[in-house]
């Protein structure tokens, strides 16, 4: 099987390898991770769009492009993740394995070069990002911004977290507030990118089939001696005072209801597991409790699922219902969430439970990009937690455990998003 | 084993296909090392084939009711497939697009007993008047989940205005007035139609072992008669039906779909038509063309932007599609680049480097267990064996794809769909 070697290069930088010869295409991505922060939120999202689009070796997007195409469709991108309250910007490049490629050419070293360079050498006129970069990319991040009200169930479940965390930095978002894209300055811009590559957590991954030392000697010369140790935590609410009700209304068909709760914050590998588990037999999968309860016994809702935060101990309860059905959706729901934590678990939930979160575990096994996802999971807490670690411990989790974690957990707040019928 | 071995030769790998007594195609795929595996079976039964002629007779079903027999067929006597599945911790769906239906599950332990369950499923059809009634609710809410995805109604009011009578211009799911109609018989009469098992296939790729998906065809198919079901598809003109077509949501963002209408017979597209504009398409408008490069420097496109080839019997189409601030500048753009690109085309640059681009893009979906079982259902479906055009890539010339472009992209033949935002809300 594939094993994760951890390298370090200096307090706070990692370069993990996993050597793996299934794919025809491998992977090399670098993490920065920074406390989340108002001021810098925004600058840091449109850094992982500006900093993919061209670098001092390929200052023209389009030349960038071609040269991609030319590594056989290689993939060069920007992810901007919120863990906990804490942002994680990803830069990822895969491209072909060099055995596969059709001249011999080395896709890999390539790839990875180009990786390097578009962190540490972008594209700069005098001093800063070039503003014809970032007026293009901040364009396309605000479009994105306002997209994600394109998609009801997405933009339902961001309001619910937005109005349920008001009060903490976890509803800054991942992309900062709109306004602060807008009102970015290439200073802070610039400033942002020094940061990151100056105090961020960093963590290193190269996948695939490349043993050779150079990809680990170029990030050692740039991080090497350069130690950091990043601050902040992530605020954990576990007390609810007053449920928050919170209703807006839209020129929609099918009206959506999505309930948020808080939870006790997981501490060891054990108990993450097992929020997991207690959020798979809620409303992970086809024969949960609310899809078999709310959804086909009941007819409330066409979607009713459950997805459980970790970092933030959150759980988030969405469903599409008809309007008439809202109310009644809303005390199915908290029915079942009451029968689950009285421990009304019966053992077919309970195995099925167990079944499909390890086949979901070991399935990540099979993709690069999910293996790299999934130890991202882990990255604020001091051991990375595997894939194949999680499904060990899925088959150890007791009843009772679970139980532990759903009596925590407490509603905050409603939010429907209703439709004119 | 009676499977014969083939070869994805561009990627140096084997697979497996038999002719199963029974009537089922089946081919296998196995991945070394991996851990999980996707299996799917399939029928050539979309929502384009509601009129067919089956044993002498001509019959016309309610729009919706492949997606609303894929529904029904996951349930037996013994309860929905779901919970059967929960027992051995697979992943399961079920599609239903314009012209097949799928049932899938992925899984990383206990395969054998997943693939019993599918196989049974498709082979054991329970319809009476009470569960039929009762998923009307269900689909009901799903279409109108669909009703408010903008990226659904901007391609389904596209497809709604280029075609003037092939039933590719209805939504897959129907309406709520047509799925009223379904009753118990009329899923028997499409079930006995086009759920023969010779008009079947079963794909499996991950990890497998060819000689014990044979077992399980074996032992769990029953022989099939081949029966002989004929879709029947209206006369289609080559023109568009209307040129363009609005609708206002609730979006932020307007979106765009912009569809150019080909010449299509009652024959498939080949391999080499298929590559061909691929490898046209990555040219003209991909991320390292010039026409990608003014598009956002005018501020007209975004990420979204894409583009796909669209083809079936009795229909083919270029559709590119987009949130854009300005639909009908992005139209009007779009309109005169193809009509450059017919004066000019493709120069042999530009095609070079989307060759290697469309060979990247095969070997990227050669690590997915899902898109090979796909790409091999697919092809049987169209009776093509699979994994041909990587072979064929490399004849492929820049004079094949300039070719291929007169055939295609005709910029007096083409509609534009929009979705604009309502007023006052857009500011949101």
């Amino acid at each position: 099987m594939e094993h994760l070697i951890r390298r370090e290069i200096c307090e706070g930088v990692t370069y993990n390898s996993i050597v793996d010869d299934r794919f025809k295409i491998g992977r090399l991505s670098i993490t920065l991770l920074v406390p989340l922060d108002r001021n810098t939120a925004a600058a840091n999202a449109l850094l992982s769009c500006v900093l993919t689009r061209s670098c001092k070796a390929y200052p023209d997007m389009t030349a960038l492009n071609r040269k991609l195409n030319d590594l056989y469709g290689a993939v060069l991108y920007g992810v901007v993740r919120r863990i906990g309250e804490f942002q994680a910007i990803t830069l990822a490049a895969s491209g072909l394995e060099d055995c596969y490629a059709l001249n011999g050419e080395s896709v890999s070293s390539e790839l990875a070069e180009l990786l390097c360079d578009i962190l540490f050498e972008p594209k700069m006129v005098d001093g800063h990002f070039d503003p014809e970069d970032v007026e293009q990319e901040r364009r396309q991040l605000l479009e994105d911004i306002d997209a994600e009200y394109n998609d009801k169930r997405v933009y339902a479940v961001n309001r619910c977290i937005e109005n349920m965390c008001r009060e903490e930095l976890f509803a800054v978002g991942r992309f900062g507030t709109r306004e602060d894209v807008v009102n970015l300055t290439q200073e802070q811009l610039t400033a942002a990118w020094k940061n990151l590559l100056e105090r961020a957590k960093v963590e290193i991954y190269r996948q695939g089939r490349d043993t050779s030392e150079k990809v680990f000697e170029r990030f050692q010369a740039f991080f090497g001696g350069k130690p950091r140790r990043i601050s902040g935590s992530t605020k954990i609410v576990t007390e609810v005072k007053e449920v928050k009700h919170i209703v807006e209304t839209d020129e929609i068909t099918q009206s959506k209801l999505v309930m948020g709760y808080r939870c006790a914050y997981p501490k060891t590998k054990r108990e993450v597991v097992a929020c997991a588990l207690m959020s798979a037999i809620l409303g992970g999968t086809p024969t949960s409790k609310l899809f078999a309860n709310v959804r086909e016994k009941q007819s409330l809702c066409y979607y009713c699922a459950s997805r459980a935060d970790t970092e933030k101990a959150l759980l988030l309860i969405d469903s599409g219902v008809e309007t008439a059905n809202i109310q009644k959706a809303e005390e199915a729901v908290t029915e079942q969430v009451e029968l689950l934590k009285k421990g009304r678990i019966s053992e077919e939930e309970m195995a099925a439970a167990k079944l499909a979160v390890k086949n979901a575990y070991i399935s990540a096994l099979d993709s690069l990009t999910s293996v790299q996802a999934f130890y991202l999971q882990s990255i604020l807490r001091s051991e990375p937690l595997s894939p194949e670690e999680a499904a060990e411990l899925v088959e150890t989790i007791t009843k009772e455990e679970i139980v532990a974690i759903a009596e925590s957990l407490r509603l905050d707040t409603v939010f429907s998003l209703i439709g004119n019928e | 084993m009676r499977m014969t071995a083939l070869q994805d030769t561009r990627f140096d790998t084997p697979y497996y296909f038999l002719q199963h007594e029974s009537g089922l195609r089946i081919y296998v795929y196995p991945l070394k090392g991996f851990r999980s595996t996707y299996a799917v079976i399939g029928t050539k039964f979309g929502s384009i084939n509601a009129s067919f002629i089956h044993n002498g007779k001509t019959v016309t079903v309610p729009d919706g009711t492949a997606h609303y027999l894929e529904h029904k067929l996951f349930e037996s006597e013994e309860g929905d497939a779901f919970s059967q599945y929960a027992k051995t911790g697979a992943s399961a769906n079920a599609y239903t697009s314009f012209d097949n239906t799928c049932y899938l599950f992925s899984c990383t332990e206990r395969f054998e007993e997943s693939l019993e369950i599918l196989l049974n499923l498709i082979q054991s059809p329970y319809f009476t008047p009470e569960t039929v009634a009762k998923e009307q609710g269900i689909i009901g809410q799903e279409i109108k989940m669909y009703d408010d995805s903008p990226e659904w109604r901007v391609t389904m009011n596209l497809l709604q205005a280029m075609y003037q009578n092939h039933p590719i211009n209805k939504d897959i799911a129907g309406t709520v007035e047509t799925i009223a109609e379904i009753t118990p018989e009329i899923l028997y009469e499409c079930y006995h139609s086009y759920y023969n098992l010779h008009n079947m296939v079963l794909c499996v790729a991950g990890k497998a072992d060819p000689a014990a998906v044979e077992a399980m065809a074996d032992r769990l198919l029953k022989p099939n008669e081949e029966v002989q079901t004929v879709s029947i598809f209206p006369e289609e003109p080559y023109e568009v039906k209307q040129a363009y077509v609005e609708q206002t949501l609730p979006v932020a963002l307007p979106m765009m779909s912009m569809g150019f209408k080909e010449q299509a017979g009652q024959a498939y597209a080949s391999d080499k038509e298929l590559l061909c504009t691929s490898i046209l398409l990555e040219a003209f408008a991909g991320e390292a063309s010039v026409l990608y490069r003014q598009l956002l420097d005018e501020k007209l496109i975004n990420g979204t932007f894409s583009t796909e080839y669209m083809e079936g019997l009795g229909y083919r189409a270029v559709i590119f599609e987009g949130e854009t601030t300005d639909p009908d500048q992005l139209a009007a753009c779009l309109k005169k680049a193809v009509a450059e690109l017919h004066q000019n085309g493709i120069d042999a640059d530009a095609f070079e480097n989307a060759k290697r681009c469309v060979y990247g893009r095969m070997a990227r979906n050669r690590d997915v267990p899902s898109s090979i079982a796909t790409a091999m259902i697919n092809a049987a479906f169209v009776g093509k064996q699979p994994f041909v055009s990587a072979q064929l890539l490399e004849s492929i010339t820049v004079e094949d794809v300039n070719e291929r472009l007169r055939h295609q992209l005709d910029p007096d033949n083409c509609t534009v769909s929009v979705i604009k935002g309502i007023e006052g809300v857009t500011e949101a």
